[in-house]
């Protein structure tokens, strides 16, 4: 094929594509914006996201989309933050620029920090995804909501399960450990470890930050054996929390147990496929899915026929996500930024798949009701173990492998 | 602070010390020949870090078994990246070239994305968690195993600049270019040798290191700053200085970890780097000289 052959071909093919797409234009669609790290270092648990963000809206679309707007689709148009805080800020003008009526992202707290005065400035609903400081609700903002638990309901509730936990085993906890990466999610976690310690009724007898790049914590850990601490409490992404869990293992760090905060690996089902003996028993608080929702346990299934691997708790927030906004826009009768803010504002959403009571927003944005789930890791398969309403099964604790 | 954290700091520190010194020794030998500064080295030894994982989960190749296929293979790869990507632009301005490899890193970053998902993976072959006690301190095999290999490895590569005519030509090369020439060593081959080398060397860290590590398209990021605080503290372009050098910032680095609050470590590390540059900018051991 020679050149001019070339570009007739290819012209040929565009006008084509561009004929299906001018069709879609005419008929309605509601435009919801997502910024993720989809590239660079977060790409792994991005993705996990994006894809609950998909399952979520090809449901409604194929359930006949959004009623109250004559049956308007939902699209998803891409951003790409790269974990960068420049590239979420122009990431989500562009977006904004692009008629979306809100914003779902950005995974992490700095950059939703920045964004979310972006999305103030115009007047478009920011639903934060993953993103846990407190912070980003902080300063009187109308635009910004979050359905997960914030750093402190996550930490203080999951702190409050395990302790509950092990007075009933017998086991009180007095002595706490923890190690946490040094961003603002892992900082974030260790602030209220440390700042709930006394309430609670627990010594934080050791508090590391460490950098995610690193690849060796023997010395961290050491110290931490050498402080005899009751729990470890390890906020960290999937490689550095593999090798904490590995070293601790070989150390002998002789706590009544390990458990996750917001950690990205505990109770990851891929981690724990590959990580069998050293998962098992690994507790972990994280955003979960109510495993006695029969609606969940369709969703599961949903996600892995499609993706053909489990829904993780990035997926099940992601899916969340867009059923609030589902819900909102149904309301609200309306793509209007401002309409759909007011109708998000007045959420209360019964019909989701958490391990909570109704979705209801506060004056903040927070979701009044946020909670996390107890988990541990028992026959492979992490299980909700507390809050009691909610567990699918008894705790094993204390640990005894950890005492080795 | 008792003896035994001490004790334990620095062993761990100088396990993984070997292995940033055999990475910071691909990366010196490469600045000492093309003086270039090499940032797709991590690139390299992450895509080393694939080819170990797919040896070892399609064909139940062990991972250290695999460097023989390994440590070839990245010579090639290297002496191929060399001659079509960074031969062409040898004479460019110095910033084009840090931007070329720059460029070069991201490209196989994001190559290993687009191939293989950010989706972390792990090698675990039988002896991944066996350990033993030495006085108080932890020593884990994979981790000892992975250093005594680093040595071996570097040693190799001493001896093979000492004894060997290539090995000559390469220092020749890097401690009077011109000259070399003059000595009618073919440069231009020689150059692509060398970074044949680096990438080899680089390629047996990270065949190395996989047994106890995890595999994702950015872990050579972790390696290859430390390398290049390990290739300014031995000197650039000594290849044992680099070695030794790599064995202080572990060390360093792991008596930070335990001598210091929280994520300190790092912070001594760059502040022996921001030392030996102001104070003793061709390293510790004297750098240039193909030594």
């Amino acid at each position: 094929m020679n050149r001019r052959a070339f570009l007739k071909t290819a012209g040929a093919v565009a006008a084509l594509g561009a004929v299906p797409s001018m069709g879609r234009a005419q008929t309605k669609e509601v435009k919801l914006g997502y910024i993720l790290p989809v590239t660079g270092p977060l790409a792994f648990e991005a993705q996990l996201s994006l894809n609950g963000l998909q399952l979520a809206v090809d449901e409604i679309n194929n359930a006949g989309g959004i009623k109250a707007l004559g049956g308007a689709n939902l699209a998803l148009l891409p951003g790409d933050t790269q974990n960068k805080v420049e590239l979420g800020n122009s990431e989500a003008t562009r977006l904004i620029d692009r008629g979306i009526s809100a914003l779902i992202g950005p995974f992490s707290s700095l950059v939703a920090y920045s964004v979310r005065q972006v999305t103030e400035k115009n007047k478009t609903p920011f639903t934060l995804l993953a993103a846990v400081a407190d912070n980003l609700t902080e300063g009187g903002l109308r635009y910004v909501f979050r359905v997960q638990p914030n750093g402190k309901a996550m930490s203080t509730l999951t702190m409050h399960n395990m302790i509950e936990m092990a007075k009933a085993a017998n086991t009180p906890i007095k002595r706490v450990a923890m190690m946490h990466e040094d961003g603002n999610f892992g900082t974030t976690m260790g602030n209220h470890v440390e700042a709930f310690a006394g309430k609670l009724g627990y010594a934080l007898v050791q508090r590391i930050p460490y950098s995610l790049k690193s690849p060796d914590f023997t010395a961290e850990l050491s110290k931490v054996k050498a402080s005899k601490p009751d729990l470890l409490v390890i906020s960290g992404y999937y490689g550095d929390s593999k090798i904490i869990a590995e070293t601790a293992s070989k150390l002998r760090i002789g706590v009544h147990a390990l458990v996750g905060l917001a950690n990205a690996a505990y109770s990851n089902p891929k981690f724990i496929a590959d990580n069998r003996e050293l998962t098992d028993q690994l507790f972990d608080g994280n955003y979960w899915h109510n495993p006695q929702s029969a609606r969940a346990k369709a969703v599961f299934a949903a996600y892995e026929r499609r993706f053909n691997s489990p829904l993780t708790s990035h997926g099940v927030q992601a899916y969340t996500v867009i059923g609030v906004l589902k819900d909102a826009l149904e309301r609200a009768g309306s793509t209007d930024r401002e309409k759909l803010r007011d109708a998000l504002s007045k959420t209360n959403l019964a019909d989701h798949i958490l391990p909570q009571d109704a979705i209801k927003f506060d004056d903040t944005g927070e979701n009044a009701n946020a909670s996390p789930a107890l988990l541990q890791v028992q026959n492979g398969r992490p299980v909700v173990v507390s809050p009691a309403r909610f567990a699918e099964a008894k705790p094993v604790f204390p640990v005894p492998k950890w005492h080795g | 602070m008792t003896a035994d954290l001490l004790l334990q700091a620095v062993v761990s520190g100088l396990l993984l010390g070997g292995v940033y010194g055999l990475v910071a020794s691909g990366l010196s030998l490469i600045f000492g020949v093309l003086r270039i500064i090499n940032f797709a080295h991590g690139a390299v030894m992450m895509l080393a870090m694939y080819t170990t994982y797919w040896l070892f989960t399609l064909l139940k190749v062990d991972p250290y078994l695999s460097i023989l296929v390994t440590g070839p293979a990245f010579f090639m790869l290297g002496v191929v990246i060399q001659r079509l990507v960074i031969e062409p632009n040898r004479l460019a301005a110095e910033h084009n070239q840090l931007m070329l490899t720059l460029g070069l890193a991201l490209f196989l970053e994001n190559l290993a994305l687009v191939l293989w998902q950010g989706d972390f993976r792990t090698v675990r072959p039988s002896y991944a968690s066996a350990s033993f006690v030495v006085g108080e301190a932890l020593v884990e095999v994979p981790r000892l195993v992975a250093c005594g290999g680093a040595i071996v490895m570097a040693l190799a590569l001493f001896v093979f600049l000492r004894l060997t005519d290539v090995g000559k030509a390469i220092r020749a090369l890097s401690e009077e270019p011109e000259g070399a020439m003059l000595m009618g060593i073919d440069v231009g081959r020689i150059r692509a040798v060398a970074f044949g080398i680096g990438s080899g060397c680089v390629a047996v860290a990270g065949a190395l290191v996989t047994p106890f590590f995890y595999i994702a398209p950015d872990v050579g990021d972790s390696f290859n700053i430390m390398a290049f605080v390990v290739v300014v503290l031995g000197g650039m372009g000594n290849f044992v200085g680099a070695l030794l050098g790599g064995f202080i910032v572990g060390a360093a680095e792991s008596l930070g970890a335990t001598l210091l609050p929280g994520s300190l470590k790092q912070l001594v590390v760059f502040a022996l780097f921001v030392l030996v540059l102001l104070f003793r900018p061709a390293g510790l051991f004297g750098g240039g000289r193909g030594r």
